[in-house]
């Protein structure tokens, strides 16, 4: 390729004289997570697997259904579920292409760096749910025009709940084992492999460790207690592995 | 400016820094050289704090990397150009690291034009050579045109013309009165470009002067018409004289105005007469020699 190198300008250009305050530092990883193919691939698959599986169900279903409630959380659940790769791929993702070395050289301070991500994704969880709750209501309106809309309120905060609390989840689980390709099938191992055999074989210990169960039971009113604690654990423990590695993991 | 006293790192019973101290001076190039595995690039990350140190401490303008408020604003850093994402365009790379460091976003085209980028700045990374990839490492690192300038083997992958511009650059950054450290194991590309050399060698520094006095050597080089006279008239001074390559005549620890004299007062007839001056590759590989 042919080049041009230019002759450097003598006068410095205007530069902060602090870094970013964090909603600056939240909006910069939310634009980071939206610049590649993969983000924008994830987000989308987010924001449509719950609408596709609402038409799906809805136009496949023999009788109308006299509950909105639970289709819309259920569905919203699928969403949720990919989402856990959005919170894995902004932080794994910057470890496995190396991309965390530039972001340390101009944010040192490593626990700002996590709270960046985790906020970022958190934000963008809940909105693309919420968005995707959005479509699912009016897949039903176009199915079934006279469907009922109680609960409607309810299951979109139910499901913008689960889209922040499985994005932060994935976030912090990126964080903890640092490599993408680790950090995704560890974590739908474990929430498509390992709770599913729970449920069926120890169902009575996986209601008290499965997050989405616990979206399930909040949606419901039931086990609010518990189900607010299971996702505070969750999100908890994933947050702080997160960020303990972060902190401590040598950029090489 | 950066300030390293007694940098140290192990890993578990290796020590691959070891005790580096050294200041750097705004004005200057710096150059760091030493072979592979020498430390440079450890040196490197822990003067920034992307490796902690096991013992010292590294002071950027001051302050340690990570206290600086807005470190991108005081010192370019280039350690690894494949660090970025390969699914970004150039130009988007650039816009980010600009929106973190806080530049307006009219300095992401510039930077691009200084490095010779701006076609190729809406391509993916994935698409970029490794020279293109220096040279966007090297467009970030300029953003807000930092006092202190800080690359690890940046001269990888660019083409001549290249590593006579990023030359310039870094002359041009010194005489601005930048301060710039510049690692490579290219011991032609250091000879040229800095003023200073740090040689670092199984993680100690082994050398750290201006490159010509560690160039110099002790001793002159004298061609004369008559070697055999001069020969033992300088050791009747008592300088050791031995011969050198196409009849020339080798004293050691003699200056060439010493030699001259001798040479006036026995009325010889000089050709030449010249300080022996030591290769870069002759000096870099006796002083890291294990």
């Amino acid at each position: 390729m042919t080049t041009a190198l230019a002759t450097p300008v003598a006068v410095r250009p205007a530069a902060r004289r602090t870094g970013p305050s964090l909603p600056s530092a939240v909006w910069l990883e939310v634009r980071k997570s939206l610049s590649t193919r993969s983000g924008m691939a994830v987000a989308a698959a987010a924001l449509l697997i719950g609408p596709a599986a609402m038409a799906l169900a809805a136009g496949t279903a023999s009788e109308d259904l006299d509950d909105a409630l639970g289709p819309l959380v259920v569905t919203g659940l699928l969403g949720a579920l990919v989402l856990l790769s959005l919170g894995a791929l902004s932080t794994a993702g910057e470890w496995t292409h190396g991309s965390i070395q530039t972001t340390f050289l101009l944010e040192p301070r490593r626990g700002r760096v996590m709270a960046a991500k985790a906020a970022a994704v958190a934000l963008m969880g809940a909105v693309i749910a919420v968005v995707a709750s959005g479509l699912s209501v009016l897949v039903l309106l176009a199915v079934q025009p006279s469907w009922p809309w109680d609960g409607v309120g309810r299951a979109i905060l139910m499901v913008a709940v689960a889209g922040a609390a499985f994005a932060l989840i994935g976030a912090g689980f990126g964080a903890a084992v640092g490599n993408t390709a680790g950090a995704l099938t560890g974590i739908y191992l474990l929430n498509l492999g390992v709770l599913p055999i729970l449920q069926t074989t120890k169902p009575e210990l996986a209601d008290k460790i499965d997050p989405g169960n616990a979206i399930l039971e909040l949606a419901q009113g039931d086990q609010q207690v518990q189900s607010v604690v299971i996702l505070t654990v969750w999100v908890g423990v994933a947050l702080i592995a997160g960020t303990v590695m972060t902190r401590r993991r040598q950029v090489s | 400016m950066i300030t390293v006293s007694g940098l140290t790192k192990h890993y578990g019973p290796r020590t691959v820094v070891d005790d580096v101290s050294f200041t750097l001076e705004p004005g200057t190039v710096t150059g760091f050289l030493g072979p592979n595995g020498a430390g440079k690039t450890t040196t490197m990350r822990m003067i920034t704090g992307l490796v902690p140190a096991s013992a010292g401490s590294a002071l950027v303008d001051g302050r340690p990397y990570s206290a600086l408020p807005n470190p991108g604003s005081v010192m370019g850093t280039l350690l690894d150009a494949a660090a970025v994402h390969p699914g970004r365009t150039g130009r988007m790379h650039l816009r980010l690291l600009a929106d973190a460091i806080g530049v307006p976003a009219p300095r992401v085209d510039e930077v691009l034009e200084l490095v010779g980028l701006s076609d190729a700045a809406g391509r993916r990374i994935r698409g970029y050579s490794l020279g293109m990839r220096q040279r966007l490492g090297i467009a970030g690192a300029l953003l807000a045109d930092p006092p202190v300038i800080m690359f690890d083997e940046p001269a990888n992958g660019l083409d001549p013309e290249g590593i006579r511009w990023m030359r310039g650059l870094l002359r041009d950054h010194a005489a601005r009165g930048g301060t710039v450290l510049l690692s490579s194991h290219l011991l032609g590309e250091v000879e040229h470009t800095v003023d200073r050399l740090l040689v670092i060698g199984g993680g100690r520094i082994v050398a750290d002067g201006p490159v010509a006095s560690l160039l110099s050597s002790d001793g002159v080089s004298v061609t004369s018409a008559d070697p055999v006279s001069l020969a033992a008239d300088l050791t009747a001074r008592g300088f050791a004289v031995a011969p050198g390559d196409d009849g020339a005549l080798v004293v050691s620890g003699a200056s060439p105005s010493d030699v001259g004299a001798v040479a006036a007062a026995g009325g010889h007839v000089l050709s030449e007469l010249r300080p022996l001056q030591r290769g870069l590759e002759d000096v870099f590989f006796s002083l890291t020699a294990a």
